[in-house]
């Protein structure tokens, strides 16, 4: 009878456990969806929430912007020179530069550019939008007739987007033309040459293709820190693993979207 | 617990900074969707051309056709026709279109290692100019495909030439006599030997031309030892009788004699004859054996002359002719 109690208790645990899980991207993909939809309509953008957006930006892409461009020149130049002198060595010169692009516009860059914006401003939303929580001020908030959502989150949504595009692609144009330079040294004899391979890995779908990758990242880097911040129960001990939580979750759906990426592009 | 309002800095030029920062990321990312619509020749007339072809294995869209390893075109689709066909549509800028003309020929060639490449050869400029839409077909030049032949001919090739050099094949044989012949020929007989086979009946021969040579000689001495006899003979048969018996009986062994010489003279001639007969392309020694044969009959008519005139001499008259077989 105790084993039979035992058992009923872990089950219960696991189910519950489970539900929770399932709750929080339910709770995630519910948030996300309602971002979207404010995100879209005019009535948002308000000067109180313009100035949100414009700060979020500022500290998101605007503050990390020489700093994180110069991080990108460097690992973009040193995965250009390692392709570039490997495919010679293999007489595969040819696909030097179509990789190059390929693997560094179409996918590392983004990527990492998601995972900077992450450490950095996603672990200090989801800390903030927590304590909020904690403080009871996104009721107060309510109680005096002002939309949390309108006026603090969604802003952060667009601002963390819109960064995370910018630093897409200051940090993509610096592969593009770090490319050009190394494979073809810096004379503009060779364009044409180098036009062909632009053409040839870009077409419409690649093009909508990262566009659409690049905002779901910025999507992910702000709506689920938020997400999470909301979940956390009002207790200031439970700020830690909501931002462990968010964290992590984040993590996850950043690779989700990547890997889909690239199984969408070359499966 | 109440937590003090975060009150975020006063930040200079926010709104300015914000904006540099979207209208850059606007212009760059409107700016290279137009070069990349450049690139992709959106803003340039081009002429379409369809290639034909069996397989198109290693074809892939955007792949550039190239003309002296410049590219002129892009493979723009690919379909597969109901007849199992594969049609490439091939887009070629305005501008590249000189380089190709009516009587250019593609081909698809697909190396060991990297991808497939089309090329487009034209012979001459001067050809009339591409019809738009021209139907081409593509001809493929796999290499790796031609391995497997390749490869059975070399291997037959290669059988051959192990069953010639192998010991006991028809060209060993052919090379071992080969040797065995120069190598006699090298012998101190030369060309005689390699023709009759060994040293040893090489030497017989001349060791009998020789003979002959000494025989003629000593029926040359014996001749004239005989016209001396015969001045002598003349004079004792003219001055006194008596001495006839002497004579009779000296000119019979005279006959006897020549009877031997003509006996030893037929048999150099056989050998002679068989000589000829065995080196008859040989010229040389033809010429030379001729030569020698020549002379052996000269011999042989000055001892008929001179039985002749001893006959002539000589009231008896007796079988005297001698002939060379």
């Amino acid at each position: 009878m105790i084993q039979f109690q035992a058992i009923n208790e872990t089950l219960t645990r696991r189910g519950a456990a489970t539900l929770s899980w399932l709750r929080g991207w339910g709770s995630l993909i519910w948030f996300a969806y309602s971002a979207l939809v404010h995100a879209l309509s005019p009535a948002t953008y308000n000067s109180a929430t313009r100035s949100v957006i414009q700060k979020q930006i500022y500290f998101t892409a605007w503050q990390i912007l020489p700093g994180y461009t110069l991080f990108a020149a460097l690992l973009s130049f040193v995965i250009i020179q390692i392709v570039v002198s490997t495919a010679r060595d293999f007489g595969l010169s040819d696909f030097a530069l179509e990789t190059v692009i390929r693997v560094l516009v179409l996918e590392i860059l983004p990527l990492v550019t998601a995972l900077f914006v992450a450490l950095r401003s996603s672990a200090a939303i989801n800390t903030e939008v927590a304590l909020m929580n904690v403080h009871n001020e996104i009721k107060a908030l309510e109680d005096l007739g002002v939309d949390a959502m309108q006026l603090e989150f969604i802003p952060r949504v667009i601002g963390g987007t819109l960064s995370v595009l910018a630093l897409s692609t200051v940090s993509g144009l610096m592969a593009l033309i770090l490319a050009y330079v190394v494979v073809y040294g810096a004379h503009p004899w060779n364009f044409p040459a180098y036009t062909l391979v632009v053409s040839k890995i870009f077409d419409l779908g690649i093009l909508l293709g990262l566009g659409f990758k690049v905002v779901l990242f910025g999507m992910a880097v702000t709506v689920i820190p938020i997400s999470e911040g909301l979940r956390a129960p009002s207790k200031l001990f439970f700020v830690p693993i909501a931002v462990l939580r968010g964290m992590v979750r984040l993590f996850f759906v950043l690779m989700l979207i990547e890997v889909a990426s690239l199984a969408l592009k070359y499966i | 617990m109440e937590r003090a309002p975060v009150r975020a800095p006063l930040i200079k030029n926010l709104e300015f900074k914000v904006g540099l920062l979207m209208v850059l990321t606007g212009i760059i990312a409107l700016a290279f969707l137009i070069y990349v619509l450049h690139a992709r020749g959106a803003f340039e007339d081009s002429q379409a051309l369809v290639l034909t072809a069996d397989n198109a294995d290693g074809v892939s869209i955007g792949m550039p056709v190239t003309f002296s390893g410049f590219p002129i075109g892009q493979v723009r689709r690919m379909t597969l026709t109901d007849e199992g066909q594969v049609r490439l549509t091939v887009d070629v800028p305005e501008k590249n279109l000189r380089w190709l003309r009516s009587t250019s020929v593609f081909t698809l060639e697909k190396p060991l290692v990297g991808g497939a490449k089309i090329r487009a050869y034209t012979a001459n400029l001067q050809d009339p100019a591409l019809v738009p839409d021209a139907e081409i077909p593509l001809h493929t030049g796999d290499t790796s495909q031609e391995i497997p032949v390749i490869v059975a001919k070399v291997r037959a090739i290669l059988e051959n030439v192990q069953a010639m050099t192998q010991s006991g094949s028809s060209i060993d044989q052919t090379l071992t006599h080969v040797s065995t012949i120069t190598g006699r020929m090298s012998g101190p007989y030369g060309l005689m030997e390699g023709v009759l086979g060994d040293g040893e009946k090489a030497r017989k021969l001349v060791d009998t031309i020789d003979h002959a040579n000494t025989v003629l000689k000593s029926v040359n001495g014996i001749s004239l030892r005989v016209d001396g006899m015969l001045g002598k003979t003349e004079q004792r048969l003219f001055a006194e009788g008596g001495a006839m018996d002497e004579v009779q009986q000296s000119l019979a062994q005279i006959n006897v004699l020549l009877r031997e010489a003509q006996g030893s003279l037929k048999k150099a001639d056989a050998i002679l004859g068989n000589a000829e007969a065995i080196s008859a392309d040989v010229k040389g020694a033809t010429t030379d054996i001729g030569t020698l044969r020549a002379e052996v009959d000269d011999s042989l008519n000055k001892v008929n002359h001179l039985i002749n005139d001893i006959n002539r001499i000589w009231p008896f008259k007796g079988e005297g002719e001698l002939t060379l077989p």
